[in-house]
């Protein structure tokens, strides 16, 4: 049952190192409940690492995390409240669809009858009916990745933690992700989308943020940041991505023109509408 | 503990359960996924099911005469052993294979830890009972036939049933113990890493050796083995014959024991609990610095250089290839440690003969050539298509025939063995005075190590392992344990017998009669014979290889 808690997501400066290198630094988001916040970064940004922070997997070095309105630490309240996708589905060949989802039911304590129900919905609705009973040992990617799917909403979290759903699948099995994403949201559910997919991001996100070597380089609504990039490169998403996060140069030369990112975004105390957290775009979101 | 203490973990071990039954199946699955894997596990359960119904009517007898607790052979050490050996396989299982379960990600945001430690210490005993249950239920239960006693069964299932939750706990916390201790020391890490493996083959040899001075010395086993006797301990395991004719007096320090046990395991249990929170919530820094790379770090620039004479040929640039990265990874040779195994009681031989003597020198050189074939064949030759499998969608796609690869791995294996098959008795019977066995020896050390590096390769291929297991810590694809002893038994009979025949065709007096020269033109084809049919099999392999 998703949380009427107005923020579904609260990181407050964030920082994470690992020896004498760091991945996180002062990373703070702030995502309303129902929002879809498409997090981009190219590889090595350190989005995964956010990912495993926001899902109480890792500890940050410093900072705190409260979904839900509730603390990571506090991991047996937490963990009812959410649900992750990893980029490798966490899926057991030895099991079929069925079984795997059932044992994720069982270990969600999902009542027996309400999770057969749920499960024979997902399973139509994913075109995985005719499959559920064979192993997922003979599953093609963007089968699994469709189990993995239903896997992680089956208990109806509060707040969906998706790293690269749609990566390798399919137009139709991506479409399916993409729309249930959409319905998700529309019952209050917050979802955290990290992938590479700019498009996908255009087409269902609310909320953009780009991690850049550690920090959060941009962040606003997908128009808010193709609104930017028109007035450097073009007028895409991908425009908007590539330009925050090419290096000081040309972040440096967004932020002269006003519209957002920033070389040492860890230093900006005077964020411009792009660049605002996404709840100062609305607790309505 | 509160009742909400109580509903928690009530809430937790039902979770445990679950997770347990899962992975129980699963594991089950596995073993039975495929033909040739059910064929081994039939081989290997007649092999071993036979020695134990041999076995049987000697366990019955000894149920028949015992006369008392005392009466049964080092029954007071064999007591006191049970919880430490327990405990230690418990840490080593935990080090080697169940520090972590698979779908972390799913599991640590679904369930509490605590539930997860439940689950995979359930699933692991229950993989145990399933292996080691029935044969020692048998075993058990033969001797309480024979005793007259069945209810033996069920006071040593109530024995032994504290005594293994409360091992398996707390060795699966010393395990997590020592993994944590791992991480944040990564200098141990990799000196453990090597210096594991060289502490079980002194381990290993080491135990050959005291068991041969144990069995010629002068020395009193029963004295020896009385200084490990723990008394209340072996009260705990009589507890197991009351009721039986075995019984003796109960001594109340059997129950303190047992309430210790039953102490200690929930105690175990939150140790372990928090070992695992901390192992499983905290990152690897060593890892993670490796997967890293700093851009203000200089680089060294390296090259794909083989050098003569691997440089001549294709395959020779291969065989380089294989061995550069065995040098990078020599984890992956770790199967080569079942060697130790056959060339243990040989060590032990070497040292009885006194190490100057001629015998031991001769029984050096011998030892070199078969180890040296030994490594020809089984270091990369064992699981070709399994070792190659990822990389098939290109090599096969290239210019370069199958058969170069096949042939890289052969020379590969030759570059590891043929020095020890050829340097060490060439040097040793040199030294010793004995230079025309030393040349023999070496020629025959040159041919066990060809046929040895022909012949692996068609036999790794008819059972080819695809599925990389980690052992040791190390995620490897390793031969298949049924082509390792055909191989092992194959090349080490084959050889010890060649170097026999040399030694006593040439210097043993044995002169060429028509029944030698049979028997040597016999061996001699099989020696020819099976290493080409084996290769020119495992070129046909890769030549036909598709995935499937």
């Amino acid at each position: 049952m998703p949380s009427t808690t107005s923020l579904a997501i609260e990181a407050t400066d964030l920082r994470k190192t690992y020896g004498s290198e760091t991945a996180l630094d002062g990373v703070s988001l702030s995502i309303p409940t129902g929002t879809v916040y498409g997090f981009l970064g190219p590889n090595g940004a350190g989005k995964s690492t956010t990912m495993r922070i926001l899902t109480g997997l890792s500890k940050p070095t410093s900072g705190t995390v409260r979904v839900a309105g509730t603390a990571v630490e506090n991991r047996r309240a937490f963990v009812p409240h959410i649900g992750y996708l990893p980029e490798t589905p966490p899926v057991y060949d030895e099991f079929s669809a069925r079984e795997q989802l059932e044992y994720s039911a069982d270990l969600r304590d999902i009542p027996r009858d309400v999770a057969t129900d749920r499960i024979e919905q997902y399973l139509a609705d994913f075109d995985l009916t005719d499959d559920a009973d064979k192993r997922i040992r003979t599953y093609s990617k963007g089968m699994r990745q469709k189990t993995a799917f239903i896997q992680s909403v089956l208990h109806d979290p509060d707040v969906v933690f998706l790293d690269e759903p749609t990566s390798g699948l399919d137009p139709r099995a991506a479409r399916s992700i993409r729309e249930s994403i959409t319905d998700l949201a529309a019952n209050g559910t917050t979802v955290f989308l990290s992938t590479h997919i700019l498009p996908v991001v255009e087409a269902v996100a609310d909320e953009v943020g780009v991690l850049f070597d550690g920090h959060l380089v941009a962040e606003g609504t997908p128009d808010e940041l193709k609104t930017r990039a028109q007035t450097d490169a073009g007028g895409s998403l991908e425009d908007a991505f590539l330009a925050v996060t090419s290096g000081p140069d040309v972040a440096g030369g967004l932020e002269e023109s006003g519209t957002g990112g920033s070389s040492e975004p860890s230093e900006s105390s005077e964020p411009s509408e792009a660049t605002a957290p996404a709840s100062t775009t609305g607790d309505d979101a | 503990m509160s009742d909400q203490s109580r509903s928690l973990l009530r809430h937790d071990v039902r979770h445990g359960t679950r997770i347990a039954r899962a992975e129980f199946v699963r594991s089950v699955r596995e073993y039975l996924q495929d033909n040739r894997r059910i064929i081994g596990f039939l081989v290997a359960f007649l092999f071993l099911g036979g020695n134990l119904l041999f076995m049987l009517p000697t366990v019955y007898f000894a149920g028949r005469t015992a006369q008392s607790a005392s009466t049964v052979p080092f029954f007071g050490p064999a007591a006191s052993l049970v919880p430490v050996v327990l405990v230690l396989f418990a840490a080593l299982r935990t080090v080697e294979r169940i520090s972590g379960v698979e779908a972390e990600a799913l599991m640590l945001t679904s369930v509490h830890p605590r539930a997860v430690v439940v689950g995979l210490l359930g699933a692991e005993l229950a993989r145990l009972a399933l292996w080691f249950g029935l044969p020692v239920a048998l075993v058990a239960g033969v001797f309480a036939v024979g005793l007259g006693a069945p209810t033996l069964l069920v006071t040593g299932v109530l024995v032994l049933l504290p005594l293994a939750c409360c091992a398996a706990i707390w060795g699966y916390a010393l395990g997590l113990g020592v993994l944590r201790l791992l991480r944040r020391l990564p200098r141990v890490r990799r000196v453990a890493q090597v210096g594991g493996i060289l502490l079980f083959l002194v381990v290993l040899i080491g135990s050959q050796l005291v068991g041969q001075y144990l069995a010629l010395a002068d020395v009193s086993l029963e004295s020896l083995l009385s200084v490990l006797t723990l008394g209340p301990v072996v009260e705990y395991v009589s507890l197991a014959f009351v009721g039986t004719p075995l019984a003796r007096p109960v001594d109340a320090t059997g129950f303190v024991v047992l309430l210790g046990l039953v102490a200690l395991t929930p105690v175990g249990l939150v140790l372990a609990e928090r070992q695992a929170t901390t192992l499983w919530f905290t990152d690897d820094v060593v890892t993670r610095e490796r997967s890293r790379s700093s851009p203000d770090t200089p680089r060294e620039t390296t090259h794909f250089a083989p050098p003569k004479p691997f440089a001549w040929t294709q395959a020779g640039g291969v065989a380089w290839g294989i061995l550069v990265r065995a040098v990078r990874k020599p984890q992956e040779l770790v199967h080569l440690i079942t060697i130790v195994f056959f060339a243990g009681p040989f060590v032990g031989t070497f040292t009885q003969a006194g190490p100057g003597s001629e015998t031991s020198v001769i029984l050096l050189a011998g030892l070199g050539v078969v180890l040296g074939a030994y490594l020809s064949g089984a270091a990369f030759g064992l699981n070709p298509l399994g070792d190659d499998r990822p990389q098939f969608p290109l090599l096969l796609l290239t210019e370069t025939s199958p058969k170069t690869y096949v042939y890289g791995r052969i020379v590969a294996g030759l570059t590891v063995g043929l020095p020890v098959a050829t340097l060490v008795p060439l040097v040793a019977l040199t030294l010793r005075g004995l230079p025309q066995v030393a040349v023999a020896f070496t020629l025959a050390g040159v041919v066990a190590c060809l046929a040895a590096a022909l012949f692996a390769p068609g036999l790794g291929c008819l059972y080819p392992i695809y599925d990389a297991r980690e052992i040791w810590g190390t995620e490897s694809v390793s031969p298949s344990m049924l082509v390792m002893m055909a191989f092992t038994f194959v090349v080490i009979g084959g050889s010890s017998l060649g170097l026999v025949a040399t030694w006593f065709l040439l210097f043993g007096g044995v002169g060429m009669s028509a029944t030698v020269a049979v028997a040597l033109g016999c061996y001699l084809l099989l020696t020819g014979g099976l290493p080409l049919l084996s290769s020119w099999y495992a070129l046909r392999r890769y030549r036909r290889f598709v995935f499937e």
